[in-house]
């Protein structure tokens, strides 16, 4: 397969779009450094500037600690189990040969480009990532010895029997994950054997495209189609690993030898002890890991995790929701100002924030503000703003829609006895606007709820995003789907009711 | 009501003009009120009768002239006219009443918040006023609750709560089914009868030929023609103060 030896470019995830992709992710991600932390890993992150750089110890690594940088999610390498730890064959590795040599790590789940550029500015001492060594790679980085060797692969649902080749494939669909070494050896002999692919970009969804029959095979890295299938995603695979890139360790060019030596004579004795392979079939081989659960022991199992997500999505909602109050209340009254220039103030902010997506200012200040500054921003402060200034755009106008509302003649009754217009505004208009609004903002709430899944981006770990983090383990997308959308829809449920006692209450 | 003549002045109008961007509604009014004097001001609709009115507490921003309102230039850019309001009680069409606040509420909050008098003792006023307009027993009622001749009492009975000096009423009966007119004008006779200034803008010509010291007749932005009640209804000297009454007559 020449063609796929010619795709250097690396990490199978990133393979072909890393160049045309290469202007955009350095522009996000590059100031984000070490800033790109999930928000569940808060300890990591605390201790991200503080870290050591160890010296070049002349004798033992023993004692040491090294901040070691890894992706959030690419199962079986890294991913959070159904408790929320960070497990995988590299976190296995890389822990395993630690003990070995004696020295201590601290795994940070920066994201896979961030950890690059974290590992660029020495704020970590290494990156293991599921990473192929490359040509152009090794120009910045020093790289251990190859730990695994990848490849692509193809699958199919296991009920189907008609697929055995790539010569059962014409006339048929397949999927691969957009810009993977397994797209780019679809699209290769996709006219030899007369099918067409389809992309997408998550396994997991891949694997339900294939389950659901909208795509009759799947091309995937061995690794990740390995232990998909060991996880009982429904698939199997028919076609021998095409030769692939291989994975290893890196340190920054010139730093830390020590380390990549003892993680070259570890990894040695790993797989002399058999300890290695016993790593590997735990993720790729054993069927019965995590097997034949039923849909009840998922739901035990990942309710922790969840849990915690639906607590990050109730906070961040509420202090958004707060927020998004004052920040309309404050602009609605500008909009009904006799000031042409606060009443331009205002249309404009609205204009802004109600006129382009939550997710590109969900973007902008997690990933650009700390470009423009210098300063990683807090992913919790870059989710309130982002929430918070789009709700307020909205409630700028549920706020001046309701106070034009109320008649006119409140105002002149009020200033007729002689109230100033704050005054008049505070006691007869703003307490009838609110009886107006109340049931808008109510909406705007629920709204609002919904809308701090799209956090999920930029990697907070509100509900949606530890419901992805499960299914990418576990490959029960369907049911994690719905235990995470009954979740939501309970707890809009006890919203709308407080919501509604609330309104009768104050509003009578 | 005879002595009005030689009453000194309360309110006083000259050269004044309003316009709605290049609409002008008001081309040049002059008036006199004297102190206790009951002025009907009446004509057809459009003739700026309630924009005169609202001019006087300067619900309107004035375009041009003077008007000066219980010694307040009320033209006076600098003048505070909040002071000046809490001198002029003002009474609507259309009751606005607050809804959100029960109809003791609805009286004591001028006094509570612009006139800083104690909780207890607005409510004690304000319950007296009630008695005043015969509504005590619903001092802690909702206004939606009441009848329009009750809420159009209350109204009054919150716009006395500041003690004002001249009273406004901008067509107070013109909402109210037939049968509720009468109680609204007998508490507007009474305060007559205890010397308040007022000036009216009515459609009631039996009231204001009963009520009134005197009578102005507004057309087409002017006043057309003034005079004591039996003269301008008796004998208009105007032939469009003629046409009017005979319409309306």
């Amino acid at each position: 397969m020449p063609r796929l030896q010619k795709t250097v470019a690396a990490r199978p995830r990133t393979a072909t779009v890393i160049g045309a992709l290469l202007a955009l992710a350095a522009m996000l991600f590059s100031a984000a450094g070490a800033a790109a932390a999930p928000a569940d890993t808060p300890a990591a992150t605390a201790a991200a500037a503080g870290s050591a750089q160890p010296a070049a110890a002349p004798s033992s690594l023993s004692g040491k600690t090294f901040v070691i940088g890894t992706d959030t999610t690419f199962a079986p390498f890294e991913f959070r189990d159904a408790g929320g730890e960070l497990t995988g064959i590299d976190m296995d590795i890389i822990r395993e040969i630690a003990t070995n040599q004696g020295f201590a790590v601290e795994i940070k789940s920066l994201g896979f480009n961030a950890a690059l550029q974290a590992l660029s500015s020495n704020q970590v001492d290494g990156v293991i990532a599921g990473m192929s060594i490359t040509e152009p790679r090794k120009q910045i980085y020093d790289f251990s010895d190859p730990y695994f060797e990848s490849g692509v692969q193809m699958a199919v649902a296991k009920s189907n029997t008609d697929i055995k080749g790539y010569e059962d494939l014409k006339g048929k669909t397949v999927t691969a994950k957009t810009g993977s070494e397994g797209e780019t050896f679809a699209k290769s002999i996709a006219d030899k054997y007369g099918f067409t692919v389809k992309s997408l970009d998550q396994s997991a969804t891949m694997y339900e495209l294939v389950k659901s029959g909208n795509a009759v095979a799947v091309f995937d890295d061995y690794p990740v189609l390995a232990y998909g299938i060991s996880q009982n995603n429904g698939l199997k695979a028919v076609s021998e690993k095409e030769k692939g890139g291989s994975y290893g360790f890196a340190v920054n060019k010139g730093q830390n030898p020590e380390l990549l030596k003892a993680f070259n004579t570890g990894l040695a004795e790993l797989k002399s002890s058999g300890k290695y392979q016993e790593i590997l079939d735990k993720y790729l081989k054993d069927p019965t890991q995590a097997a034949e659960s039923s849909f009840w022991d998922l739901l035990a199992n990942s309710f922790p995790a969840l849990m915690k997500g639906l607590g990050n999505t109730v906070l961040v909602t509420a202090i958004s929701f707060a927020l998004a109050m004052l920040i309309g209340l404050f602009m609605g009254f500008l909009k009904i100002s006799t000031s042409v220039v606060l009443r331009g103030i205002a249309t404009t902010f609205v204009s802004i924030f109600r006129g382009t997506p939550l997710l590109v200012w969900a973007f902008f200040f997690y990933f650009g503000i700390p470009q423009l500054t210098g300063q990683p921003i807090d992913i919790w402060v870059a989710g309130v703003l982002t929430l918070s200034l789009n709700a307020g755009a909205y409630i700028t106008e549920i706020v001046r829609g309701s106070i034009q509302s109320v008649d006119p003649g409140q105002l002149e009754a009020s200033r007729s006895l002689g109230l100033g217009y704050a005054k008049s505004m505070q006691k007869v208009v703003v307490p009838q606007a609110f009886k107006i609004m109340t049931p808008s903002l109510i909406n705007q709430l629920i709204i609002m709820l919904k809308d701090s899944s799209l956090l999920l981006a930029i990697g907070f770990a509100e509900l949606l995003y530890q419901g992805q983090q499960i299914y990418a383990g576990n490959f029960r997308i369907t049911e994690t789907l719905l235990i995470v959308a009954v979740m939501y829809f309970v707890v809009i449920m006890l919203l709308t009711k407080l919501a509604n006692v609330a309104d009768k209450r104050f509003n009578k | 009501m005879s002595t009005a003549v030689t009453a000194p002045s309360k309110i006083s109008v000259k050269e004044l003009t309003k316009s709605f961007g290049s609409n002008q509604v008001l081309k040049g009014i002059n008036a006199q009120v004297a102190e206790g004097e009951v002025v009907c001001v009446i004509g057809p609709s459009g003739s700026g009768k309630s924009t005169f009115l609202r001019c006087l507490n300067k619900l309107e921003d004035i375009t041009g002239g003077h008007v000066t309102v219980d010694g307040f230039d009320v033209t006076d850019p600098k003048v505070d006219i909040n002071e000046v309001r809490r001198h002029i009680g003002m009474v609507f069409q259309h009751f606005n009443l607050f809804p959100h606040m029960s109809v003791i509420e609805n009286i004591m909050l001028a006094p509570v918040e612009s006139k800083k008098q104690g909780r207890d003792e607005a409510r004690a006023s304000a319950l007296k006023l009630l008695e005043r307009v015969g509504l005590a027993e619903k001092a802690d009622a909702r206004p939606a609750s009441l009848s329009g001749g009750q809420k159009q009492r209350v109204a009054i009975a919150r716009a006395l709560a500041m003690n004002p000096d001249i009273m406004l009423f901008d067509e107070a009966t013109s909402a109210l089914d037939p049968e509720m007119v009468g109680e609204v004008l007998q508490v507007i006779k009474d305060l007559a009868r205890d010397g308040m200034t007022m000036v009216l803008v009515t459609h009631e010509m039996g009231f204001a030929r009963e009520v009134a010291d005197r009578v102005l007749f507004m057309a087409d932005g002017v006043i057309c023609e003034q005079g004591r009640p039996e003269d301008l209804f008796g004998n208009p000297q105007q032939q469009r103060t003629r046409d009017f009454l005979s319409k309306v007559l």
